[in-house]
């Protein structure tokens, strides 16, 4: 057998056999806009319908608010006193138990616990604790589920990141937004369903990479699109000088008639894949300026996420562009602010930080909130781990540092089917380890994933031999957080 | 024989060769009509399954000894029909067999089983054409067929109704019967004991123990087969009972066997977490709290689901898939709530794309419709005698749309309409008193002319509905803003007759700037009315004003023109091996970078001091210089601690003709790009070199004091 006959044949399956002998690529086009698979028959890779929630959804469309670099949980929201009190002595054993440290901090000699020095205060009618860095976000406690009990098996930033965005730490699989494309579909088929915006703040950075929002062993469609700050946020999508509409479309029906003639000698499902990939891209033409524009923003909507918002590839820009874009259909927006990584000058970086992230993290909820959106909308807030409860390097008078900790951390949840105004669970006095009501990464992705309409058991891939999930093995639904 | 008899014969000769051929190749890529006359298998079949029957008694009534002639003319018709009949058969079956469906091993017995059966009626042919006279043989040659006939039809059986249709015995539908959960109720007793019942009990109980395994107690289920215990409790990995459970349906080991009935996952999981649980007969279901899986599991399998997600029911049917289909576009999306619910939802995409029509098409799901979104589609007044006939209509999403209000009491119809969303509109306080015989639950009013006090006016008129107004902003926070950019920050070198840009996003502001290096305030700064003409160096500060606001912090940007024309570049001093990306042209190349990214754009020095050569072929006359470097403070990138300039015809022929002491910083600061401006003796030199020396002790305020620190350059201008 020559090798494009070989190629073919591995190319055709069974779904795309019937696609087609039977409908042929316009209708192809048309299905995925409407349940793939009640057309063309349960696919072989999926055990559920995709394109649509399982079970009636809590939530549509999520905001993921990544704080990349880890903010610490010890100044936001997991208040210890007793960490002031014993502010200089020495982290008891009994507590760390051995736990593994960086490299950054297993050689030091002493472990000097720090006390926050941020004040906090409980705010609202659950009586959450809130730091004094964050005036805003404690407007609306109310509104938040805090989890204080996450933990994650990574210890560095990018195996951390990389498990909280994929279920795995070695990259590779499908970004959780691109899983959310894959069983849910897009709602609007003139924006990708999975947007990326990333946004760097005054701290200490850690990158971001393209990994991150990766479709994965996905189809190509479910990869995340960055939408960048420059003046075009998407780039290439503009018509190059000279070409006007017509043109374009005539052009993309000419380029469609080859594509499709390639797909009927080779049968790739990449070229299927292309084709669509075009005609979104030409409606993104229209979809994209209309919700780029800033120019007609009222003042009131300026106040809501701070005078930053105008100022395109800020956290508070990316925001108001989050909640235009999740206003306007698309599945998963996906915002990295970075700065976050505290090993040293958390006092100032911190404060940073949380100047540009409060306002307008706060401001995303009231406003999805006075839109009605906000119970159909899932915003999450939070980083990759935890940092230690003691100081990285010696504590000065007015500073300190924090190394990473994966033990416990702070994310919070808001809007979509999750209970406002809870805390769920506890953390020891030391706010070293969990007491109560742990939650994993894994468990983490499968709540989401119900919150979605989603069974995390049942949304799979089947790829190499075996069939994957977003959660792999592992995952539990977090009841005590669901509404 | 008569010749439609030999015509017929040799058409299945050649009918059984193809028939042969295609037993050996993959059907499933014919054309899907021809695939589908496989269909037709079925019906066939009951043809030569009795004439092959029927030739038996066929033979003796008509080949007796004292037979007229004619009479085996009428058996070799039988006989030549039913070769034939068998034939298409078996073709139709290959068909129907094509679309891989069926069992692999018991498809491979019917196949062949039957083709051989083809060839078989077909030598019956010949055979009684040959050996008329020897009636024994063809005696026993019908018998064989039919037995052939009666095993491979029992296969094909086999085949559609499944490998246990031919057991007589009576059975009861294979459902679990759970008994009545009373305070006593063991997790065993309640869930698990009635799942091993229903599917293990009939072979394994107390009068069949299959494997030498008996499941009719816990006792004996404790006790295990003939390869001893069955499970390990608390470690269901290690349990034969769950390995043969998950084993592939395909494993001889699978239980239970295939074709009995099978566990669903969920029975599965139970047993799982039985076991994990530690397996014992002694728990009993009450005290296991709710979120305890093995409940949840329990329930589950018992048909109570305690699903945390209760779907909410609707006494309507689902719309017609091609209806829905037809409905959507890219620009008019409609939705099932779920794949289990009959309930739509419609929103609409691009405006530019929206007609009124788009909403009037939906009329004919007009009953499942329970949510519709139109928020920025120009929509107007029109649209609400369409809307008000989606009669079960949950959710209205009318934001920034074209809706005045002037007929919104029409949605007083709508008897479900809970949320109504109005942010974004012209409506006013009279439109929304019209509602107050509506069930609408809460109605969402920022960003419209409705105010606080219209609010608390509407709450003591229609105390049913929550009014939300939204987002008000704290009359008495006063906000800083942004400072101002120019244009284009990648272009900071610019032509001579270029004049600098600068904005700001927010309208109404007035942006206030200083050309001469000092601060600008709400009263001193030049206005900004046009574009600033630009100097070699020019250096711009300003701020952003607008009444009621703070004034922004000042933004510093220095635009340099192009200098004289440098003919080469000399590094004297390597830069560090990370920070010498583009080499010496970097200096020269007219990009700025940016104090953030120093592995762009920059030379970096640490371990040695920057030291440069420039060599010029023109005759101009060269007063200053200019050296433009990072400010990184945190990076530990510092300003050079001296920049010293000399000048002369060549590096063996030169004078000193410059040098400066930049200032340093006190404390962390902004990063920026700094000039650095070396006034320098008057001159036509050829070559000049210049020596930038990094701070070779941070200083105590520092985080690495005492540390050597770094100076990043990355261009260099000549004026």
């Amino acid at each position: 057998m020559d090798n494009h006959e070989k190629q073919f044949r591995l190319n055709v399956t069974r779904r795309h056999f019937l696609t087609k002998a039977g409908l042929g690529i316009g209708s192809a086009a048309l299905g995925t806009m409407l349940f793939k698979d009640q057309l063309f028959g349960s696919s072989d890779v999926a055990s559920v319908p995709l394109g649509i929630a399982q079970f009636a959804p809590k939530a549509k469309r999520i905001i993921y608010l990544f704080q990349n670099g880890a903010p610490s949980q010890l100044e936001t929201f997991d208040y210890k006193p007793l960490l002031n009190k014993m502010h200089g002595e020495e982290l008891p054993e009994s507590i760390r138990k051995g736990q593994r440290l960086t490299g950054m901090t297993s050689n030091q000699e002493s472990f000097p616990l720090v006390g926050s020095t941020f004040n906090f205060a409980q705010y609202g009618q659950s009586g959450a604790w809130v730091s004094e860095l964050f005036p805003h976000m404690a407007s609306i406690v109310d509104e938040m589920c805090i989890i204080k009990s996450m933990h994650t098996e990574a210890i560095n930033h990018d195996p951390a990141l990389t498990f909280f965005q994929t279920g795995a730490q070695q990259g590779n699989r499908p970004s959780m937004g691109a899983w959310m494309s894959y069983g849910l579909g897009s709602e609007n088929a003139n924006l990708p369903s999975f947007t990326v915006l990333l946004s760097r703040g005054r701290g200490n950075g850690q990158g971001v990479y393209s990994k991150l929002w990766t479709n994965g062993f996905l189809d190509s469609v479910h990869q995340g699109v960055v939408f960048s700050s420059g003046e075009d946020p998407v780039l290439y999508l503009k018509n190059p000088e000279g070409h006007d509409k017509e043109s374009r479309r005539a052009m993309l029906d000419e380029l469609s008639q080859f594509n499709a003639e390639a797909f009927n000698n080779f049968g790739d499902p990449e070229i299927n894949t292309r084709i669509q990939q075009y005609e979104m891209s030409y409606r993104m033409q229209s979809a994209v300026p209309e919700l780029t524009d800033l120019s007609k923003e009222s003042d009131n909507t300026i106040k809501l996420y701070g005078p930053d918002c105008l100022v395109p590839g800020t956290y508070a820009a990316n925001c108001l562009l989050a909640r235009k874009l999740s206003e306007s259909g698309v599945r998963f927006v996906q915002l990295y602010h970075q700065g976050w990584d505290t090993h040293g000058n958390l006092a100032n970086d911190m404060r940073m930080q949380a100047e540009d992230v409060d306002r307008a993290s706060a401001g995303l909820i009231k406003d999805l909130k006075q839109r009605g959106l906000l119970d159909e909308t899932l915003v999450i807030w939070g980083g990759e781990f935890g940092r230690t409860n003691y100081c990285q390097g010696k504590i000065d008078a007015d500073n300190y540092g924090r190394d990473h900790h994966p033990k416990c951390f702070s994310i919070w949840m808001a809007g979509g089917g999750v209970k406002p105004g809870t805390v769920y669970g506890e953390t020891d006095e030391f706010g070293y380890n969990i007491t109560k009501d742990p939650v994993s990464v894994n468990d983490f992705h499968a709540t989401v994933l119900h919150l979605m309409g989603i069974n995390h058991e049942q949304l799979t891939y089947k790829h190499l031999g075996r069939r994957y999930r977003l959660t792999d093995v592992a995952g539990n639904l977090v009841k005590g957080i669901i509404s | 024989m008569s010749k439609h008899l030999s015509i017929i014969t040799n058409i299945i000769l050649a009918l059984q060769v193809l028939l042969l051929l295609c037993c050996f190749v993959d059907l499933s890529h014919l054309p899907t009509w021809i695939i589908a006359l496989g269909k037709l298998h079925p019906l066939l079949l009951h043809l030569p399954i009795s004439l092959i029957v029927l030739n038996i008694p066929l033979y003796f009534i008509t080949q007796g000894s004292n037979k007229p002639y004619n009479s085996s003319l009428i058996f070799q018709t039988a006989l030549v029909y039913t070769a034939l009949l068998t034939t298409i058969t078996a073709f139709a079956g290959l068909l129907l067999a094509s679309n891989g469906e069926y069992d692999d091993q018991t498809l491979f017995l019917h196949k062949w089983l039957s083709v051989a059966l083809a060839i078989i009626t077909h030598i019956q042919i010949y055979v009684f054409q040959w050996l008329q006279k020897n009636q024994k043989a063809l005696i026993g040659l019908l018998f064989i067929t039919a037995i052939l006939m009666i095993i491979g039809s029992h296969h094909g059986g086999t085949l559609t109704h499944g490998e246990d249709f031919l057991n007589f015995k009576s059975e009861d539908k294979i459902t679990s019967q759970f008994p009545v959960i009373e305070d006593k109720t063991t997790v065993f007793e309640a869930a698990v004991s009635p799942i091993i019942s229903a599917k293990c009990l009939s072979c394994h109980n107390d009068t069949k123990t299959k494997g030498g395994l008996n499941m009719s107690n816990f006792q004996s289920l404790q006790k295990g087969g003939k390869n001893g215990a069955i499970f390990t409790a608390g470690n269901p990995g290690a349990s034969i009972i769950i390995e043969r459970m998950l084993l592939d349906m395909d494993d001889k080991k699978h239980m239970p066997p295939r074709g009995k009935s099978q566990l669903t996952n969920e029975e599965l999981m139970l047993f799982t977490k039985w076991i994990e649980s530690g397996a014992s007969d002694k728990t009993n279901y009450h005290s296991l709290t709710e979120t305890d899986s093995l409940k949840i599991l329990a329930d589950q399998v018992r048909g109570q689901s305690t699903n945390v997600t209760v779907e909410q029911t609707y006494n309507f049917k689902s719309a017609s898939a091609s209806t829905i289909q037809e409905l959507n576009s890219p620009f008019r999306r409609i939705l099932p709530l779920s794949a289990s619910s009959p309930a739509l939802s419609i929103k609409f995409f691009l405006k530019e794309k929206f007609t009124l029509s788009m909403l009037e098409e939906c009329k004919s799901i007009k009953e499942q419709v329970v949510e519709i979104n139109l928020s920025g589609m120009p929509v107007d007044d029109k649209a609400l005698p369409i809307l008000t006939q989606f009669e079960n209509l949950e959710k209205l999403n009318l934001n920034s749309t074209l809706v005045s209000g002037k007929n919104l009491d029409e949605l007083v119809k709508l008897k479900n309409l809970k949320q109504l969303s109005l942010t974004g509109t012209t409506i006013d306080i009279k439109a929304l008193n019209g509602l107050s015989k509506s069930s609408i639950k809460t109605i969402y009013l920022w960003n419209t002319k409705i105010n606080e006090t219209d609010v608390a006016s509407l709450k003591k008129n229609i105390p049913t509905i929550n009014w939300d107004l939204g987002y008000i902003p704290d009359k008495n926070e006063v906000l800083k803003l942004t400072p101002p950019k120019p244009l284009n920050t990648d272009q900071m070198i610019i032509g001579a007759d270029e004049n600098i840009t600068l904005k700001h996003p927010l309208p109404g502001v007035i942006i206030k700037y200083t050309t001469d290096g000092s601060n600008p305030d709400s009263i001193t700064g030049i206005t900004y009315k046009a574009p600033v003409p630009s100097s070699q160096i020019t250096r711009i500060i300003a701020i952003a004003t607008r009444p009621g606001w703070i004034s922004s912090e000042t933004s510093d940007y220095t635009f340099f023109q192009k200098g004289y024309q440098v003919d080469s570049v000399r590094l004297i001093n390597k830069p560090e091996e990370k920070y010498n990306k583009n080499g010496q042209t970097v200096l020269i190349d007219l990009k700025k970078g940016f104090p953030e990214i120093l592995n762009l754009n920059w030379l970096g020095y640490k371990e040695k001091s920057f030291k440069t050569g420039f060599y010029f072929k023109d005759d101009n006359v060269k007063s200053r210089i200019v050296l433009s470097a990072a400010d990184n403070t945190g990076a530990y990138v510092f300003p050079p601690t001296k920049i010293i300039v000399w000048g002369g015809d060549n590096p063996n022929k030169m004078k000193m003709i410059g040098s400066i002491r930049p200032e340093m910083p006190i404390r962390y600061r902004s990063n920026g790009v700094i000039p650095y401006i070396v006034p320098i003796e008057k001159g036509k030199y050829k070559y000049i070199e210049i020596e930038a020396i990094n701070i070779q002790s941070l200083p105590s305020w520092h985080g690495g004091k005492g540390e050597k620190g770094w100076v990043f350059v990355d261009e260099v201008f000549f004026y």
